[in-house]
């Protein structure tokens, strides 16, 4: 199965929930959705075309909002399923029931970008200390890193 | 009566600190649970302030045994980014370290399985003879664990002929003592009676928890990005995928010894074409805004990188995705069901590494917490003194 082939298969069956297909490259597809339609798609992708095998989940901090990414790896390339939320209302719908593979990814995506994954089987923090400050999500943009300043016990004042 | 053990942070056989807490019942694992982030570095917001090129550097050092392969990951992303195109050799030259460090990553790791599994002989070749690979890449790149071979547009270093007749005679001492050792291992059922069975992963479970590297090939799955995705010169070399039917750590070992074979071969295919040639092009400082997904295989399993340029010297966006990690809620998995005193074969099973340190398990008594620490020296003896109990397993054959 070659590019045009998945797109067009792609097209035929989820063409109603896709805004958006690119090709940039060779063995590249990129598929933009709506976030609400995101479960489905990916559950039609993994049914129809075999794409069971998610590489990774990526947040990115475009301001206003937050994009995601959902790379999946198969027989004959990549293919990247991507969604934008709201900054103000960072919601998305947990695809752990399609593919239980995507758990320890979401939960990172929880932790470092403070989005909200819903109905997450396992909604614990994952990476980021037991005692990390509540609302402080590291790779957003605007989080800076200071360093707490240093002090020796019994040290000089 | 349920116990809870915790392991780790700080344990045998993870390069990464991990804690696992497992429920067990007499000697049965029923269930473990995971906790990561005690090696969390923060590695992808530094990256978001470094220069494309000082990036390279900072891959490089995401982990040690595969330190090629994040570089490498990394540079063919960043490559697509600027449009350009590396000349043959350098590609040829960038293949063949890869490959290198693939054969070095699973000498280790066959090592670390004799061991766990008390066939101490079989750690020693196999450690003797990575000598042979580790120095030929010192010979390459100058260094033993950091290569650095990888540049934006090429490699830094180039191999004359010298060092081609150096590489095709260190390639014969490993293809013959690898052949002895498959032939060790079909022919010592201790050993093969040991590893089968253990930490079993059906192909089902492994295709839902997404599974890569050796361990989804071992569950019969024919996954591998060389083949799937080509990248550098994968497309003109010729290779067979190797799988394993077993699903358990007996295959995971066949897989990988399988897998040298495939490495020498591709080694001595490089070295007998390497095109003569610049091993570089000069790349710009800067890339335009574009993203591209970067895949490779590295020794563990799949790398995936996802870079966003935005136009200026720096990265907007770097996520990195390493291989141990995909291969965790497999690793859940597989402890599901299986025996304490299997716990450190299911760990070796998981990710190669050095783990000579005595650790540390600390088992608790859930009900009147009650706390037993057992030096990791303890729990493998007292995984020999199980085995020893047991009858080998008559049926358990090689498979060739």
């Amino acid at each position: 199965m070659n590019d045009l082939e998945i797109i067009e298969k792609t097209k035929s069956l989820l063409g109603d929930k896709i805004v958006e297909i690119a090709n940039p490259a060779v063995r590249r597809i990129f598929i933009k959705v709506e976030p609400q339609n995101l479960v489905p798609v990916v559950g039609g992708l993994k049914k129809n075309l075999n794409f069971t095998y998610l590489a990774a989940v990526s947040g990115v901090d475009l301001g206003e909002s937050f994009e995601i990414l959902y790379h999946f790896g198969h027989n004959n390339g990549s293919l990247t399923v991507r969604t934008q939320i709201p900054r103000a209302n960072p919601h998305i719908e947990s695809i752990c029931s399609v593919i239980p593979g995507a758990i320890l990814y979401e939960r990172e995506l929880q932790d470092m970008f403070g989005i909200v994954v819903d109905h997450l089987p396992d909604p614990r923090p994952l990476v980021l200390p037991d005692g990390w400050p509540a609302g402080d999500f590291p790779l957003r943009k605007d989080w800076k890193f200071e360093r707490p300043e240093e002090i020796i016990p019994g040290g000089k004042k | 009566m349920k116990f809870t053990i915790p392991i780790g942070p700080q344990h045998p056989a993870l390069k990464e600190p991990i804690s696992l807490r497992m429920t067990v019942e007499g000697e049965v694992i029923q269930d473990a649970d995971i906790r990561l982030g005690y090696n969390h570095r923060g590695l992808e917001k530094l990256a978001e302030e470094r220069t494309w090129i000082q990036n390279i550097y900072l891959t490089e050092r995401i982990c040690g045994i595969c330190s090629h392969s994040h570089a490498t990951c990394y540079v063919q992303g960043v490559e697509k980014l600027m449009e350009l195109n590396p000349p043959k050799r350098g590609l040829y030259i960038r293949t063949l370290v890869a490959e290198l460090e693939r054969i070095h990553s699973h000498l280790l790791w066959l090592g670390v399985a004799g061991h766990e599994a008390g066939f101490d002989s079989f750690f020693m070749y196999t450690w003797r003879d990575r000598e042979v690979v580790m120095d030929l890449l010192e010979m390459i790149s100058g260094n033993r664990v950091h290569y650095a071979i990888n540049a934006i547009g090429g490699v830094r270093r180039d191999i004359d002929e010298m060092q081609r007749k150096k590489i095709l005679d260190g390639l014969e001492i490993l293809k013959t003592r690898t052949e002895y050792y498959f032939k060790i291992g079909a022919n010592e059922p201790t050993f093969v009676g040991r590893l089968a069975g253990v930490g079993y992963l059906s192909k089902e479970k492994a295709v839902d928890l997404c599974a890569v590297g050796p361990m989804a090939r071992a569950s019969d799955l024919p996954q591998d990005v060389r083949k799937d995705d080509p990248y550098a010169v994968y497309d003109e070399v010729p290779f067979d995928v190797c799988t394993a039917d077993t699903c358990d750590v007996l295959g995971r070992t066949v897989v990988r010894i399988k897998e040298l074979f495939e490495s020498y071969k591709i080694c001595e295919f490089l070295m007998k074409n390497l095109p003569p040639g610049d091993i570089a092009v000069k790349a710009p400082t800067r890339a335009k805004p574009n993203e591209v997904v970067s895949r490779y295989e590295a020794p563990r399993g799949e790398n995936t990188h996802y870079i966003k340029s935005n136009g200026t010297n720096k990265p907007e966006r770097l996520k990195v995705r390493a291989p141990t990690l995909a291969n965790y809620p497999a690793t859940v998995e597989m402890l599901k069901n299986g025996f304490i005193a299997d716990i450190p074969l299911i760990f070796a099973a998981i990710d190669p590494c050095i783990c000579c340190a005595e650790r540390t398990v600390n088992i608790v008594n859930a009900r009147t917490g009650e706390e037993k620490i057992l030096r990791f020296d303890e729990l493998r003896a007292l995984a020999e003194e199980r085995f020893k109990k047991m009858p080998p397993k008559r049926n358990a054959v090689w498979p060739f």
